[in-house]
């Protein structure tokens, strides 16, 4: 190795020997020896020889210089010589990043700053590619705080060197200086990615993020700093600062233990950093700041169950609350002495001290009587303003803080003049002003503090609390005070909003649902706030948590010795009357006892004794209570008079009975029943007597409605009146109502209530027809969904109606006969409607019931296919699982049984048939619904051909009899159907026996009996018994169709096996009938009739029939019978007119193949065809 | 925060939508969305220009929800019969079919790391967990009977769930219930942490903050949003405006903005820290049903999409700014 480098050095000085001009050869040999030198001086020395040398040869070669200034430098020290050779290899190569950085260095080293600017500042202007020099003077800049010099050179360094975290880190200064915070962030980000250990990135990027009011962000920042250097003070110290600024978010938007979860985090992490850095001030004072929002902030817990009872543990849980603030305002006092100790001019922590010891002051009790202790803030304010006099905050912290009003004035005002628009001196200012009670002064200092700063919580408060004298309405009013709470979540605003709410009736509105609940965290030793909860919880309908909190609210009375007696009175009438709305009688009279003994209870709470009383069957209690109430009506307000009237009627109705309660009522005094209210008690007691004896009362109370709704309300109780008063044991008088409900409509064309209840009775009465006018009575609109005490909703007629008359008038179906003449919403969309209905409210088991009966008459129009059998199957076996108690739920689970009962019948599962239905039966419900299980009962027995067991049944059904029509017609079938004997004439009397309770449309369901009558004569085969039958139907239901359609054909057939014409005229009289009475064109019929005009020889009628008919049917649905017809047609014009007979017959024989194409199994038609060839 | 109407599919169903959300990209397919109706069908649609990319049928009532997985290959619908069915996005393969009891099936959502299908269970009163690997029940998160309340009375429909998110770290559950609390569930440990009390109405929609797990939005049939701090159980905000029922909620990606879709035909964007909705979108003739934020990621999506359907058979997209 020794003996190569020798050989080189030889060989190098040997070239050097030959060729003594030759600069590169001496430039070789002084690198080499230099490289080699082995920090020898004397080698050094002599490469240097062989530089100058080189150098003096070739003065071009930058790098001899650079070399030589590098020996000067460092070897012989001679600073001024190493200069001038950088220099010189600088001016002849300016990119070089080593010549410039040495040069600079050594300038930075003597302390020639501006020299050095001034070679970088050359060397960048002489070359873009000198990015050394813009990097040295970026960084130079950045010292000399030229930031905006700094960004440029910066910015051009990175070009040159793009993975300098430095260069980023410095960038990321400048911009933050310059104040280009997002800028700065990028720059900084940039560094860290470069290099994850950039602690000053970090943190300042840290910074900015809390200048930016990104919180979250700037913690993050602030922990990864801390997590690479754990003793900086700075990371700890904005981590702390960052945390607090957090937690004052959530604690402005009322997240309180969110917020103190985070002061306690933030509180730690700078008494940590109070242990690395003790003696710095503002330390010391963030401390104090996070103890004092603590202390402002932390939420009394209110989740320990059983503190109602516990009188003792609830008094120590609010005292141990109390203790934790207190501890924490105390440790928040210390902490900023201690920064005023260390830095005692600073004027703004006499203040914070001031602030602290007033905290101090308001948690403990028995500082309220220490004078001293009272003036102390006031003095420590002062102490700030010695020192900065023209600081207008503290004038309006000395006008908060001081005790004296005058002081307070004059602060104020001060800080008013020093600045006019300082809305929080106006602010506090109003509320001074209110608190003397100069009202006028107080509006307007409250009115100019909103308009400087609408953001601004306290002048919101204090418009709502003015509401009086501002003249604004309640709702106003609570808007208001919900915009201060909002703005800013504290107790005072949060309990006055609650009271106005309570005003406005929004108490079960989120808004103050939260409010209050927050206001128990800052005031748990306000018996108000639990008082409040406890209204609200009332208006929720939790009526058991609602008695919780007025027990909690009496705790706080008598426990922290807060509280009035009226306030107690209050607070004990609430929990009485919501235990007693909660079913909890007893302890509703206890409550109401001790008021009797204390001698408060008034006569709200006397309304709550006797009902409870009365929940408890002491009926002879109720009525001298009642007395008692009733006595203390004329010394009541005037708006609580109709409530405790409506009160008095009712409960003596339920006690005494009808008789009684209407006997007293004539006997009060009339002017007393001038309300509303009283006036629909009195009608609903009114409506239930037969003797109409309270006539004159109701009348004279009935001109108090005023509104639109409650008249249209008192048209709904008159109509129910009706159907009782008309109606007779076992029938309600419907048409009575519905008449009523009639002229009503006329009069209220867009009440809801009156189109419901309508459409309910229509439902509800047996009329023909009724059902499909009860379908078009009612709207849906999106809004009923909301209201819940809806007597019937729209969707449960809607659903009922549906399944009442599912047709099949369906457009997508293209098999229709549009048979029934009134359509109402088809079958498809109704059910399409239910499901809407249950998307709504899923958990609505009415909805669930009519899409199962709906989804059954679906499946029964499509003949029961197998998967929609299974999931009804699936839908009713749920419905059924649920618990059903009540008498209506008992006619579900009837209905259901029955549903799947026919499911089990159409799936030949005869054995679950006859379970579900024997279930059916053996529901408590009338006879008359009864009837119907066992009638499916012997269609099971038949399907499975146990005839004994049948006829069994059959009895039964003869046995309870029903006053359902179709019931009978069912019944009917299966006598004749299974030849049950000597029934016959039974079943005939029945059925018109429950004809006569219809008045109006017996002749239909006669129609309908004879057209039955008529099939079962066809199936025997007796057409003229038939025919007999059928004339007798049309002649019951003129306006049927259908029927003159059965008749018209069973006289062609009549007419065909007996050739008789008279049967043919008969068939064409019906048949013409037919079709004159259908709404749309019927099928089938003019076809028939262009046979029966065929066969009288009318080639005309025949054709233009077969035109009709040709059209009644869809394209693709037209059956073959039509095509032969066409056929038989177009044969008779080839006879008559003979010009263009190989056309028609080519279209003969056209029609006829494409009959046979249609039904290829109709012998008939090939038998035509034949012929035709 | 505003909201830009981008485009709408008028009659994008044969009747109601009733559910949307978002099928995240994957490698080779940007976001799609995925809609459900009332005719039965469920949807995937190109939200590029709201092109139909496929119809998937097989429901036999309205499908009242959808969910997609995480990995954007798998989705979920429901339908009021209650059949679950899991398909593959890109084939439409179905992957498993889930039964409950009819009433019994409500809203689903997959949990973030995609391991469990989370059900909510109507009138049974839990949240019904299945695992995604087999497609099996592996838990039955129940809402305890409230004390002194007897067995007979009618808890179960007051308790009907409705509702159900996952916190962004998937090990906290949240469940709606028609009376208007909302429960708390530790998933890991299958334990009822705490109720959220505030809505006295059917909660219809949850959704926790993408960007911190403590807060918990909430969307019900009384017109308020709220804000619930989820481990402090304290509700601390509470925004009206919706003049009805507020049917659905989301939370913007970045967490600063909220979107709802309400009975009132509104979509509106809210700003929790004002407290109130910034911006009403009135495009909807018919009630909203479903609101969703596109989710991040994916090739060329720069800005952030919302899509909502309604019961007026469209689906408009916004751009939110």
């Amino acid at each position: 190795m020794e003996e190569t480098e020798d050989s080189l050095l030889i060989q190098l000085q040997q070239l050097v020997d030959s060729n003594p001009d030759d600069s590169s050869l001496h430039f070789n040999l002084a690198v080499y020896l230099w490289e080699n030198s082995k920090e020898i001086k004397s080698i050094k020395e002599k490469a240097a020889e062989h530089f100058v040398i080189s150098a003096k040869l070739n003065p071009h070669n930058p790098d001899a210089f650079r070399y030589l200034g590098d020996y000067y430098s460092q070897v012989s020290l001679d600073s001024t010589r190493a200069l001038k050779c950088y220099q010189r290899a600088l001016s002849l190569s300016l990119n070089d990043s080593y010549i410039g950085e040495s040069i600079c260095d050594l300038l930075d080293k003597e302390g020639k700053e501006s020299l050095e600017i001034a070679v970088c500042r050359d060397a960048s202007e002489k070359s873009p590619r000198a990015f050394w020099a813009f990097r040295r003077l970026g960084f130079l800049q950045v010292h000399q705080k030229k930031y905006s010099e700094a960004v440029q050179s910066l910015q051009h360094a990175i070009r040159g060197y793009p993975t300098s975290a430095d260069l980023w880190e410095a960038l990321g200064l400048a911009y933050q200086q310059l104040g280009m915070l997002t800028a700065a962030i990028k720059s900084y980000g940039r560094a860290i990615e470069l290099e994850d250990s950039r602690v000053f990135a970090l943190i300042e990027s840290g910074n900015i993020f809390l200048m930016l009011g990104s919180f979250t962000k700037g913690v993050e920042q602030f922990h990864e700093a801390l997590h690479i250097s754990p003793k900086n003070v700075a990371a700890h110290y904005g981590l702390a600062s960052g945390l607090l600024s957090l937690s004052k978010e959530c604690i402005n938007s009322g997240a309180f233990k969110w917020g103190a979860s985070l002061l306690e985090e933030a509180s730690e992490i700078a008494k940590a950093s109070t242990n690395l850095a003790g003696s710095i001030s503002s330390i010391w004072k963030l401390h104090g700041d996070i103890q004092l929002t603590y202390a402002k902030c932390y939420p009394w817990m209110d989740d320990n169950q059983g503190l109602q009872d516990d009188e003792i543990a609830f008094r120590n849980s609010v005292l141990s609350w109390q203790r934790t603030c207190l501890s924490a305002a105390v440790s928040a006092s210390h902490s900023y002495q201690r920064a005023l100790h260390l830095a005692p001019w600073q004027a703004n922590i006499y203040i914070d001290i001031g602030i602290a010891v007033d905290a101090i002051c308001s948690l403990k009790e028995d500082e309220k009587h220490n004078l001293y202790a009272l003036q102390l803030p006031e003095k420590m304010t002062l102490g700030g303003l010695f020192l900065e006099g023209y600081n207008n905050e503290f004038w309006v912290a000395l006008g908060c803080l001081s005790p004296d009003a005058a002081l307070k004035q004059h602060a104020f005002i001060r800080s008013l003049q020093l600045d006019v628009s300082l809305a929080a001196a106006w602010a506090y200012l109003g509320k001074l002003y209110r608190k003397e009670g100069d009202k006028q002064l107080a509006q307007e200092a409250f009115d100019r503090a909103r308009s400087i700063d609408p953001s601004l919580a306290l002048p919101w408060a204090g418009m709502s609390a003015d509401s009086y004298t501002r003249d604004i309405k309640v709702d106003e009013a609570y808007e208001c005070c919900l915009r201060a709470v909002q703005i800013m979540p504290i107790a005072d605003y949060q309990i006055g909003l609650a009271n106005l709410a309570l005003l406005s009736g929004n108490l079960s509105s989120s808004q103050v649902f939260g409010a209050v609940r927050q206001a128990l965290q800052r005031a748990p030793h306000y018996p108000e706030s639990y008082n409040l909860n406890g209204l609200v919880y009332e208006a929720r309908h939790d009526y058991h948590t609602a008695a919780i909190y007025y027990r909690l609210a009496q705790s706080a009375i008598c426990a922290l010795g807060r509280g009035s007696k009226s306030s107690l009175r209050d607070i004990s009438t609430n929990l009485a009357r919501s235990l007693c709305k909660a079913g909890n009688a007893v302890d509703a009279i206890v409550e109401c006892e001790y008021l009797k003994k204390e001698g408060i209870l008034d006569s709200k709470g006397m309304q709550i004794y006797a009902f409870s009383l009365w929940q408890l069957g002491k009926n002879d209690l109720v009525l001298s209570a009642v007395r008692t109430l009733a006595s203390s009506v004329l010394s009541l307000e005037k708006t609580s008079v109709a409530g405790c009237i409506s009160f008095i009627c009712r409960l003596l109705y339920y006690v005494s009975g009808q008789e009684s309660a209407i006997k007293s009522i004539t006997k009060m005094p009339k002017d007393l029943f001038q309300s509303s209210k009283v006036s629909f008690v009195v009608s609903a007691i009114h409506a239930l007597d037969q003797h109409n004896q309270l006539d004159s009362v109701v009348s004279s109370s009935r001109s108090s409605l005023t509104s639109t709704e409650e008249i249209t309300g008192m048209h709904f109780l008159i109509a129910l009146g009706k159907l009782v008063k008309h109606g007779s044991e076992s029938c309600l008088g419907i048409q009575n109502g519905v008449n009523h409900l009639r002229k009503t409509l006329h009069m209220y064309p867009n009440s809801g209530l009156i189109r419901n209840l309508l459409s309910y009775l229509l439902l509800c009465s047996r009329e023909w027809n009724d059902i499909h006018i009860a379908t078009r009575c009612f709207v849906i609109c999106a809004s009923d969904f909301q209201k819940e005490e809806n007597f019937k909703s729209p969707f449960e007629i809607l659903g009922a109606g549906a399944v009442a008359c599912y047709n099949s008038g369906n457009h997508n179906d293209k098999l229709s006969l549009p048979t029934c003449r009134d359509r109402s919403l088809s079958g498809q969309e109704a059910f399409l409607q239910l499901q809407k209905w249950l998307r709504q409210e899923p958990w609505n088991r009415n909805a669930r019931y009519l899409l199962i009966l709906n989804y059954l008459q679906k499946a029964r129009k499509e003949r029961f296919p197998r998967h929609l059998c299974i999931l009804l199957e699936r839908l009713i076996s749920v419905a059924l699982s649920d618990q059903l108690h009540s008498k209506r739920d008992q006619y579900q689970k009837f209905q259901l049984l029955l549903c799947s009962s026919e499911i089990c019948l159409q799936g030949k599962d005869y054995t679950g048939c006859i379970t579900h239905a024997k279930n059916a039966s053996k529901i408590l419900l009338p006879d008359s619904y009864l009837f119907f299980a066992h009638l499916l009962l012997c269609r099971a027995y038949a399907a499975k051909g146990n005839f004994s067991s049948l006829n069994e049944e059959f009895i039964r059904c003869l046995e309870l009899k029903t006053n359902y029509h179709i019931g009978w017609i069912g019944l009917k079938y299966m006598e004749s159907r299974y030849k049950i004997q000597n029934v016959s004439s039974k079943i005939e009397l029945n059925f018109e026996e429950c004809s006569k309770e219809i008045q109006y449309s017996w002749h239909m369901w006669m129609a309908v009996y004879n057209l039955v009558q008529g099939l079962i004569a066809i199936w025997s085969q007796d057409y003229l018994q038939a025919e007999a039958f059928l004339s007798q139907a049309c002649s019951f239901a003129s306006e049927e169709s259908c029927i003159f359609l059965c008749h018209g054909a069973i006289c062609m057939e009549l007419a065909k096996l007996q050739c008789d014409s008279q049967f043919l005229s008969l068939a064409l009289k019906s048949l013409k009938r037919a079709k004159g009475t259908s709404p749309t064109p019927l099928p089938i019929v003019s076809l028939l009739l262009a046979q029966v005009e065929g066969s009288f020889g009318s080639q005309t009628k025949w054709e233009n029939n077969l035109g009709l008919e040709w059209f009644s049917w869809p394209p693709e649905l037209r059956p073959a019978e039509l095509f032969l017809q066409k056929h038989l047609l177009s044969q008779q014009l080839t006879v008559s007119d003979l010009t263009s007979t190989v056309e028609f017959n080519k279209k003969s024989l056209k029609w006829i193949l494409q009959a046979i194409h249609m039904n290829p199994s109709c012998f008939r038609y090939w038998k035509v065809l034949e012929r035709f060839m | 925060m505003k909201l830009a109407w981008l485009r709408s599919q008028d009659g994008a169903h044969d009747d109601s939508l009733w559910t949307t959300t978002w099928v995240p990209a994957t490698d080779d397919s940007p976001a799609l969305l995925l809609t459900g109706s009332l005719d039965e069908t469920v949807k995937l649609w190109n939200p590029e220009d709201l092109s139909l990319i496929r119809t998937n049928t097989g429901h036999c009532l309205g499908v009242i929800s959808v969910a997609a997985h995480p990995s954007g290959k798998i989705a979920a619908s429901a339908s009021i019969d209650s059949f679950v069915r899991v398909f593959d996005v890109e084939s439409n393969n179905t992957i498993a079919t889930l039964e409950a009891a009819p009433s019994e099936v409500w809203q689903l959502q997959f949990n973030p790391q995609g391991t469990v299908l989370a059900v909510a269970g109507g009138g049974s009163a839990s949240v019904k967990l299945w695992n995604t690997a087999e497609w099996k029940l592996v838990g039955t998160l129940s809402i305890p009977r409230p004390e002194g309340v007897k067995h007979s009375e009618k808890s179960g429909t007051k308790k009907f769930v409705l509702s159900v998110a996952w916190s962004p770290d998937g090990r906290q559950l949240a469940c709606g219930s028609m009376d208007g609390t909302i429960s708390v569930f530790d998933v890991a440990r299958a334990k009822f942490l705490h109720h959220l009390e505030g809505h006295s109405m059917p909660v219809r929609s949850l959704v926790f903050s993408p960007v911190d797990s403590r807060v918990l939005i909430s969307a019900s049939d009384d017109g308020h949003v709220n804000m619930y701090d989820v481990e402090g159980k304290t509700l601390f905000v509470s925004m009206s405006g919706h003049s009805s029922w507020v049917l659905s909620v989301d939370v913007s990606p970045d967490g600063a903005a909220i979107a709802t879709g309400s009975s009132d035909k509104t979509v509106r964007l809210w700003d929790p820290k004002m407290r109130a909705a910034v911006q009403s979108m009135t495009n909807h003739t018919d009630q909203v049903w479903g609101v969703m934020f596109r989710p991040p990621g994916g090739t060329g999506v720069r800005t952030v999409q919302l899509a909502s359907v309604s019961d007026d058979k469209s689906i408009s997209l916004y751009e939110y700014s």
